[in-house]
């Protein structure tokens, strides 16, 4: 490369034009494609493959990981993007679209001759101011049921219809709310995602206690138990041969018998701790035992549980070990010695429910329980995938309020404020610099333009209006998409999470400026587009 | 009867032909009404489900995983559970919708075939009309069985090119959460689940995958036992000659790695390939009489591999033996042998109206051929397992009336096909611990598995004079493969150590980004290296 750029300097600035073009044309194309799927009123996009597998989503996030990317440009955005999605759950249709948009607004003055590398200093400006910008608007929240409403419905509205994500909503912020204890960060595996493909979508349901995809696998167990001890372990109860040494050739028949009789015997033995504990504790009372098995249990260990009247339940989620101990209390125990009472954990109704070959096992009217499960119903796959995937992003909506303790009024309010004090703040700066902030400011609109044309207004028409509104009105004005005339976000409870604003911010500008600057890009390229 | 369960798992493009082929087999060997029954134990491999509308359905035990675009006319869920839906029947909830419909990929004949009546009527040759797996996928699927790995394309030059990405993955929620939730789906419902199956592309980043995911495995089921066959395959399409040696070098380092984390691993393994060489180029096409096959064709090769691997398996999954999966691999797999090598014998050449007695009689040379690279099977000093199908007892001798020369043979003694085989073993191999396996009925070959014998071979697969006619088709084979541990799998392991051992750094760069420390690659090969001593004689 070095050699020809000696010999024709000029082949190499064109060669860069060329690619910078390339670049913009292909975040371009990108944009397209997302663009309609922003805000509640975006579309919703079907995607059906070659042999006719059906994904459905409103998802940028979702839409990005199923379409086929080939442009390096193209994939180079998508990554940023959903990187974005990864670290915060949201924000990725915003993130593509002003990328583009950043660009396109690139491409003018450029094409007018400025360096990239001057716009690129504004970029930087801005995004310092913005940020600025963007703490201010910050609206502190209390973390309660109202609260959190809000956030999670705006969210959930913009995946799934409003019936629907009414009814997320709302399961959503008490699932988060029932596993959380004061000040301490939510793990939010502790709700467990069930899928049942049964009845429809709005029959989804919070349980307050945990749905495990597997029953017992004995005939003569009891379906239902109510007033239930949980013992939760990870304890082979299943025979098998100790280590082999070439079974084959080495032993004789009789050997191998009693070394099977022992093996036996030994988990026999165990089984029988169980039972006498059971007995202990349940016999003469109206008490139940239920046990829960990370490991094995065969059926000649199931068959001597089912005579006392045990539910057994056999290879379970590791995870579910630590989720039990949360739903129902009592710890998971890794051996079976010396079994107390205060190990075991409680559950008031334990029941089993079978669809098909699947069958669930409902863990239910636990006393605090601090592990809950969503049971996600659909009459079809795909709906239970779009209804998990809202669903997750809901949760982590929610869960970054609570992180943040602030939100931020949405509608595009942020975007319009940012856009009034950023062209003020322009003409502070010297320099040409200040055209890489007039850039930034006007890529920002992207936001609000593209929910009004989603909404089937006139994207000119309506920003203007929403300037006018925004330059009389001290408080952030939103749009209102069933009437495209300006609102407050505040009272319409339409709030956005604020990490996600500030990774837009972040991302947006990092992605923009190395795709200008695209010499650099060319060197670093291929190793950073892999993997 | 007891039925001990297995989970089979194949990694990769060219383990699920030749796990498509093994499906094949099986199925088009079904008898549903049939006054002979099966020898084989189907429920080991297989499962009994209920769909959502009350139909029993009978499927593999079975996960594969393959890169985005592999799948062809294949839908990820199948559609035996739920039937596909036209887009426009969707239900949209009145929200507006932006319908985005790849282009109908067509079926081939062999599939609208099945499409239209769930059997196969006419044998087709399908050598032209296959280019993915399920292009020549005869059963149907659980809808968890396929698992489609999003983040890289299938065909060309894959990006999914070198072991570290593979273990990467594993770490995403696709694989750590998802898959691994299936595998503990499929278990939870075995009574005495045994084991596990494992077919896997060694050569790319798969190989990193399936390390992870035994790793996976040997912690969440301990105890159970790792059957693998790491395979490559005989043909590389993306052969750029620029960037062939490159390639070469990543391919030999993914092998050494898939092999070094398999000895730790698995409880035993078992790499396949039907070129003889197999490391940085599969090398000449290994040959097999009365066979000829296209060695640059996937689905030619990987239904000899398939063939193989399905007869091996058989000792485990007979309704009349005990055998089990780990007996059979402690067999090979003592003082750390954990590697074996496999050889075939396809079609088991028996002359029409023969009796097994003159066969092995009038053989000369080994009864099989090496299907594991660089492993040239000997003579002796080993330890074997043999199975043998398709020969049915009454062909193994001519009753004592008119036996004639037979009698003069000391193998006349033998009682059955089984006792024949090991004695003849006993006399034509030395010091060797041989086991053998027979099952009568032979393996069934009818289409999708492709025509690849030649025209002597008749309908059952005995040997003729002269040509079958136009209109005959060859349906079942006798069949012979065996397994292998001795000197010989130490000089293959040493091989491929060798030529790893030659990479220069340039060629190990790929690895290296993606996070693998120069030193663990050095040790893995160390201790490849050391796998290889544990079959020196002491
Ligand atoms: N009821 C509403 N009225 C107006 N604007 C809304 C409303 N609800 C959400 N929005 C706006 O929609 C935008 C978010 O849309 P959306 O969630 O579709 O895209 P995203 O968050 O950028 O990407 P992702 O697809 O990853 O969620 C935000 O700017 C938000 O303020
Ligand atoms: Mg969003």
């Amino acid at each position: 490369m070095a050699a020809i750029s000696l010999l024709n300097p000029k082949a190499e600035v064109a060669r860069a034009a060329q690619a910078l073009a390339v670049n913009i044309s292909a975040a371009k194309g990108i944009q397209d494609v997302m663009k309609s799927n922003l805000g509640p009123k975006g579309t919703l996009k079907m995607l059906v493959s070659g042999a006719g597998d059906i994904k459905i989503t409103k998802d940028g996030n979702v839409l990005l990981h199923e379409m086929q990317i080939q442009h390096p440009t193209a994939s180079l955005i998508a990554r940023a993007s959903t990187a974005q999605d990864d670290m915060t759950g949201d924000g990725t249709t915003s993130t593509v679209l002003v990328i583009g948009e950043l660009l396109k607004q690139a491409d003018i003055y450029i094409a007018e001759g400025l360096h990239p590398r001057v716009l690129t200093a504004g970029f930087d400006k801005a995004r310092f101011k913005t940020l600025e910008i963007l703490d201010k608007l910050k609206i502190p929240i209390e973390v309660n049921k109202e609260s959190l409403l809000d956030v999670a419905r705006t969210s959930l509205r913009t995946k799934v219809h409003r019936e629907l994500a009414d009814v997320l909503t709302e399961i959503c912020v008490d699932a988060i709310l029932a596993i959380r204890t004061d000040n301490k960060p939510v793990d939010l595996h502790m709700v467990e995602l069930m899928e049942m493909q049964h009845k429809t979508a709005t029959d989804t349901q919070l349980i307050r206690g945990l749905v495990l995809d597997h029953g017992s696998r004995h005939p003569d167990m009891p379906k239902r138990l109510t007033n239930a001890y949980i013992l939760t372990c990870n304890v082979s109860m299943e025979y098998e041969k100790s280590e082999v040494n070439s079974g084959l050739f080495y032993k004789t028949a009789e050997e191998r018998e009693k070394l099977v009789t022992a093996e036996r015997a030994f988990i026999e033995e165990r089984v029988k701790k169980v039972v006498a504990l059971k007995r202990k504790l349940c016999d003469g009372t109206d008490r139940s035992f239920v046990v829960i098995n990370q490991k094995g249990i065969d059926p000649m260990s199931l068959d001597m549980l089912a005579k006392e009247g045990i539910i057994a339940l056999r290879r379970a989620k590791r995870r579910n070990m630590e989720r039990l101990a949360l739903a129902c209390g009592g710890v998971a125990m890794n051996h079976l010695d010396d079994l107390h009472e205060s190990q075991l954990g409680y559950a008031g109704l334990v029941y089993e429910h079978i669809l098909g070959e699947n069958k669930f096992t409902f863990v239910e009217e636990c006393k605090i329980p601090q592990s809950v499960t969503i049971l996600m119903k659909a009459p079809n796959k795909h709906t239970l995938m779009q209804i998990k995937d809202a669903v997750r992003d809901g949760l982590r909506a929610i869960n970054n309020a609570i992180d943040d303790k602030a939100v931020i009024p949405g509608a595009g309010a942020f975007e319009l404020t940012a856009y009034k004090e950023l062209m003020a703040f322009k003409d502070s700066v010297k320099g040409k610099s200040r055209l890489g902030i007039a850039a930034y400011a006007e890529a920002l609109l992207i936001i609000p333009k593209v929910l009004a044309v989603n909404s089937g207004f006139d994207a000119q028409d309506t920003i203007v209006e929403l300037q006018e509104e925004s330059r009389l009105n001290p408080e952030p004005v939103g749009l209102d998409l069933s009437s495209g005339e300006a609102i407050n976000p505040k009272e319409a409870g339409i709030y956005d999470n604020y990490i996600v604003k500030k990774q837009i911010i972040n991302s947006c500008s990092v992605i923009a400026s190395n795709l200008l600057l695209v010499d650099e890009i060319m060197r670093a390229g291929m190793s950073s587009l892999k993997g | 009867m007891e039925t001990r369960e297995i989970l089979s798992l194949q990694f990769g493009h060219y383990s699920n032909f030749i796990g498509t082929h093994c499906w094949n087999i099986q199925e088009r060997s079904f008898e549903y009404n049939s006054t002979t029954p099966s020898e084989i134990n189907h429920d080991v491999l297989y499962r009994e489900g209920l769909t959502l509308k009350g139909e029993v359905t009978f499927t593999p035990r079975l996960l594969l995983v393959d890169l985005k675009g592999s799948l062809g006319t294949l839908p990820e869920s199948g559609n035996l559970y739920d039937p596909q839906v036209p887009p426009s029947t969707v239900d949209t909830w009145g929200q507006g919708v932006e319908i985005r419909e790849s282009d109908k990929l067509p079926k081939n004949a062999l599939q609208q075939q099945l499409d239209m009546h769930n059997s196969l009527r006419t044998n087709s040759n399908l050598d032209n009309a296959v280019n993915v797996w399920s292009d020549f996928l005869y059963p149907r699927f659980h809808p968890r069985t396929v698992n489609i790995i999003k983040e890289y394309m299938h065909g060309g030059e894959s990006e999914f090119d070198v072991f570290p990405l593979g273990a990467k993955l594993w770490k995403t929620e696709q694989f750590a959460e998802e898959f691994a939730d299936k595998i503990r789906n499929y278990i939870e419902e075995c009574d005495s689940f045994q084991g596990f199956h494992v077919t896997l592309d060694a050569t790319n980043g798969f190989s990193g995958l399936t390390s992870s995911c035994l790793e996976y495995i040997n912690d969440e089921y301990e105890r159970k036992s790792i059957l693998a066959f790491p395979v490559i395959p005989s043909h590389y399409v993306d052969s750029e000659d620029e960037r062939r040696p490159l390639k070469d070098s990543i391919c030999v380092l993914n092998l050494a790695l898939a092999f070094e984390m398999l000895q730790e691993k698995s409880s035993l393994f078992v790499p396949l390939c039907t070129g003889s060489n197999g490391w940085r180029k599969p090398g000449e096409p290994r040959k097999f009489y009365h066979v000829s096959y296209n060695s640059t064709s996937n689905y030619h090769t990987s239904a000899i591999l398939a063939s193989a691997l399905d007869t091996i398996t058989l000792k485990h999954r007979l309704k009349s033996r005990h055998d089990s999966l780990g007996d059979f691999c402690a067999y090979f797999n003592t003082h750390g042998r954990a590697a074996a090598g496999a050889s075939l014998c396809l079609p088991f050449s028996l002359n029409k109206n023969a009796d097994f007695i003159d066969c092995l009689d009038n053989w000369e040379g080994p009864l099989t051929q090496s299907i594991t690279p660089n492993c040239t099977i000997g003579t002796d000093n080993l330890v074997q397992m043999f199975t043998l199908r398709g020969i049915p007892e009454n062909r193994l001798k001519r009753p004592l009336p008119n036996a004639n020369k037979q009698k003069l043979m000391s193998a006349y003694n033998c009682n059955s096909v089984n006792e024949m085989l090991n004695f003849y073993l006993s006399c034509n191999y030395y010091i060797c611990l041989n086991n053998v396996t027979t099952v009568s009925q032979g393996m069934s070959v009818k289409t999708p598995f492709p025509n690849i014998f030649d025209e002597f071979v008749g309908n059952n697969g005995n040997i003729y004079g002269d040509s079958r006619p136009m209109d005959t088709v060859v349906e079942s084979v006798p069949i012979l493969a065996g397994l292998h541990s001795g000197l010989e799998v130490g000089t293959m392991l040493e091989s491929l150590h060798t030529e790893a051992k030659r990479i220069k750094h340039p060629h190990k760069q790929q690895f290296i980004t993606e996070g693998l420390e120069e030193l663990e690659l050095s040790e893995s090969l160390n201790k490849l290296l050391e796998l290889k001593e544990c079959y020196e004689n002491n």
